[in-house]
């Protein structure tokens, strides 16, 4: 009997379990349908994208609408986004998609709202013409509205640079390096002189070179083109590991933020979200960088849609603050928060942009230089295996910084691997 | 057993009060069922988390499913097994996985048991020794390897800093992520650290209920303390012996987030710049979020269960036979 006894409470312990979590739900369902008319907006995204204050201003405008914000880590978000486009449900009512991962969920296009059926077209005379293809789907399906663009520039240690003996106005050390061979000369020098690392890594020497070029790791076709631009930027970054003057720190890693603090590189591949990043990693670094022109011109990194996963149920609601985000006095005031570069062209001639400077980055004018690199860049296709064949030749430029792989022999090994992420 | 016995069967039953149907049907109900119903909610838990995502699982890996390519769905066969089958990164992650899972689990179960056989004893400060051993498992296994991460840095990680107080690594500092083998004794360093203690314990636990007089027994015949533990101890705790065993053998098999996070660049998940410490795990989350060929990933979690169940039959049958046949 004490047995049963046991076992009974356990049973019906498990049954208030269950009904519990029923009620819950319906619990939920109700407080939902409460307001009449009321609609919750979820919002996902990662960092920060200066949307605190635009929410509150959105919400007094529109009793009816309520607005979440879920700012999670930049990776968990989109894997989150993808396992409920799979489950499909769960999935927020408005996503940010960032450009590492937009052909992933591009050519998913089925699982989102299509910006042309809610009065999208009108827009696309406003962007960046490669901003708006980047997030078009191959049947003519635009899955998002872009917020921000990547332009790159090169940022520097201006305290550094005047120690090496080398010029510290940005735009002395702009001329000092037109293109990338002029850059790793100035590397040389720079170690010579300090005995120390110039550049954080030979990976972040390929990408910016990559995306200079008119065609990446594919053409428009989805064919691998290895022999194109990868080689280009392939050589690039070979010629600087062998020069001896790469710290050989992988990006965003412990090992790279010590890098910052411990002056174990002296310049950095920026684009405008990195800003914010260098003030995070070194606040005590104020004053002491400073920003030049990117040799060869022009670039892209990273950058961001607003996506609305058909799913949802409000999905007209949240097509309107998708519309009202992405306007003018709302992309500038997103850029003075946080000085994410707004992908409208027209925008770049606004006051507020051009006279915006970084008091952080010596009071560079950072508006008006990354809007310049913005402008200036060759729209490139990024193919659907993208993703992993950068990782596949990053992996390549490593092994050869580990002093695993001769960087003779690196460049087979990079088209071997590059191959087998193609096909994998 | 008892409850049937003194149940009286339904023909020895008293006629003459007619029997109430409804009551009769509740008792055989209650004697019949009741029993099945308790234990359902395991069985009805199980069948939902445990067995429906083996039995989905295996669908999948009959199909083509890619995230990237929707259009492509179908039946696939056994295509995916014979590509597994072909692809030289699964032999290199099940290699990976087998190094690294002895390097870990057989210095982890050894050292639990000295140590378990250590505060068996009479200590000052039993109980914190105790409980003190068994932090490491309390410890969020991300939150470790992240500090693991940076032990183990290039430049500027303390095991390099022990490496340069022995005279190693002055000019060239050791890259612990470069190679396998030093890629291995890292991984193997933060399981051995996390769960030594957790089993330490099992053993302990065990060890408590040996009686005394049989080490007193032992010790008149003139055995050490060193042939006490393997001819005493080990023997009389050789079911939780194999239990650990089986654990580790599955846990170690499965190893995801130590190398996941060891990474240099942990979003690629590449387990190193050519795959020197890629476990199968790994390997899964690659395939399945990476390349987003979730048919693929099925097979390989497919292949995984099997190598889990092979290991862990072996395991157990050598485990046993150490004890048993003595």
């Amino acid at each position: 009997m004490k047995h049963l006894g046991k076992s009974g409470l356990a049973a019906a312990a498990a049954a208030a379990l269950l009904l519990s979590g029923c009620s819950g739900q319906s619990l939920e369902g109700n407080n939902d349908k409460a307001a009449e008319g009321a609609v919750t907006l979820k919002i996902a995204f990662w960092g920060d994208m200066g949307l605190d204050k635009l929410k509150t201003q959105y919400e007094a405008a529109h009793p009816n609408v309520k607005i979440v914000l879920n700012s999670g880590e930049y990776n968990a978000q989109h894997e989150d986004l993808q396992k409920k486009l799979v489950a499909g449900s769960g999935a927020p009512d408005i996503s940010a998609i960032d450009e590492g991962f937009i052909v992933q969920f591009r050519s998913q296009a089925d699982k989102f709202v299509n910006f042309m059926d809610k009065g999208g077209a009108d827009y696309e005379a406003k962007y960046l013409p490669w901003k708006w293809k980047q997030s078009l789907s191959s049947d003519g399906k635009q899955i998002g509205l872009g917020t921000d663009v990547g332009g790159l520039a090169m940022c520097y240690r201006s305290d550094l640079f005047q120690k090496a003996g080398l010029p510290t106005d940005r735009e002395a050390v702009s001329k000092l390096w037109t293109n990338w061979d002029d850059f790793i000369n100035v590397g040389k020098q720079y170690t010579a002189k300090t005995g120390k690392k110039f550049i954080d890594s030979g990976t972040n020497m390929f990408n910016p070179v990559l995306s200079q070029q008119a065609v990446g790791f594919y053409d428009e076709s989805e064919k691998l083109q290895m022999e194109g631009g990868p080689k280009v930027a392939f050589d690039v970054s070979m010629k600087a590991v062998d020069a001896g003057i790469s710290a050989n720190l992988a990006s965003f890693q412990p090992n790279w933020d010590q890098g910052f603090k411990k002056d174990q590189f002296a310049v950095l591949a920026c684009p405008a979200w990195m800003l914010g990043h260098i003030q995070d990693t070194a606040p005590e670094q104020k004053g002491k960088w400073d920003i030049a022109a990117i040799p060869g011109g022009g670039g892209n990194w990273g950058g961001s849609w607003w996506t609305i996963p058909s799913q949802g149920k409000n999905v007209d609601a949240a097509a309107d603050f998708v519309k009202w985000l992405v306007a003018p006095e709302q992309q500038i005031e997103v850029f003075k928060t946080v000085g994410n570069l707004p992908s409208q062209p027209a925008l770049y001639k606004d006051a507020a942009v051009l006279d915006y400077k970084k008091e952080f980055m010596s009071n560079a004018p950072t508006g008006q230089i990354f809007a310049a690199t913005a402008e200036q860049l060759k729209p490139q296709y990024l193919g659907k295996k993208n993703g992993p064949t950068r990782v596949a030749v990053e992996n390549v430029i490593t092994q050869v910084q580990q002093g695993k792989l001769k960087s003779a022999n690196a460049w087979a090994e990079a088209v071997k691997q590059a191959e087998k992420a193609s096909t994998s | 057993m008892s409850l049937t016995q003194l149940r009286p069967s339904p023909q020895h039953a008293a006629p003459p009060p007619k029997p109430n149907r409804a009551k009769l049907w509740l008792y055989r109900f209650d004697t019949k069922a009741t029993p099945y119903i308790f234990i359902a909610p395991f069985f009805i838990i199980f069948t939902i988390f445990g067995l429906f995502p083996i039995i989905f699982n295996a669908i999948v890996s009959l199909r083509t499913w890619r995230l990237d390519d929707p259009d492509k769905d179908g039946w696939a066969g056994f295509d995916n097994f014979s590509k597994l089958l072909s692809d030289s990164d699964f032999w290199n992650a099940l290699y990976n996985t087998i190094g690294i899972f002895i390097l870990s689990t057989v210095p982890q179960l050894l050292l639990a048991l000295i140590l378990a056989n250590l505060l068996n004893r009479k200590l000052s400060g039993q109980t914190f020794w105790r409980i003190g051993i068994l932090l490491p498992y309390l410890t969020p296994v991300v939150a470790s390897t992240l500090v693991f991460a940076v032990f183990f840095a290039r430049d500027s990680g303390m095991a390099n800093w022990f490496l340069s107080l022995v005279g190693y690594g002055q000019e060239q500092p050791l890259d612990w992520r470069a190679d396998k083998w030093s890629s291995w004794i890292a991984i193997a360093t933060m399981v051995n650290w996390k769960w030594i203690g957790y089993n330490a314990l099992l053993y302990l636990s065990a060890m408590q209920a040996i009686p005394k007089d049989v080490y007193e027994a032992a010790a008149v015949d003139g055995a050490g303390p060193w042939r006490q533990l393997w001819r005493i101890t080990v023997p009389m705790i050789q079911p939780v012996v194999v239990f650990t065993v089986i654990l580790s053998t599955i846990g170690g098999l499965q190893l995801f987030n130590e190398p996941m996070m060891f990474d240099e660049n942990p979003q690629s998940a590449s387990g190193g710049s050519a795959h020197q410490f890629q476990t199968i795990a790994v390997m899964i989350y690659k395939v399945g979020w990476k390349d987003l060929n979730l048919g693929y990933a099925a097979a390989i979690s497919w292949a995984l269960f099997l190598l889990i169940l092979i290991v862990a039959a072996i395991n157990a049958t050598l485990t046993k036979r150490i004890g048993g046949d003595r």
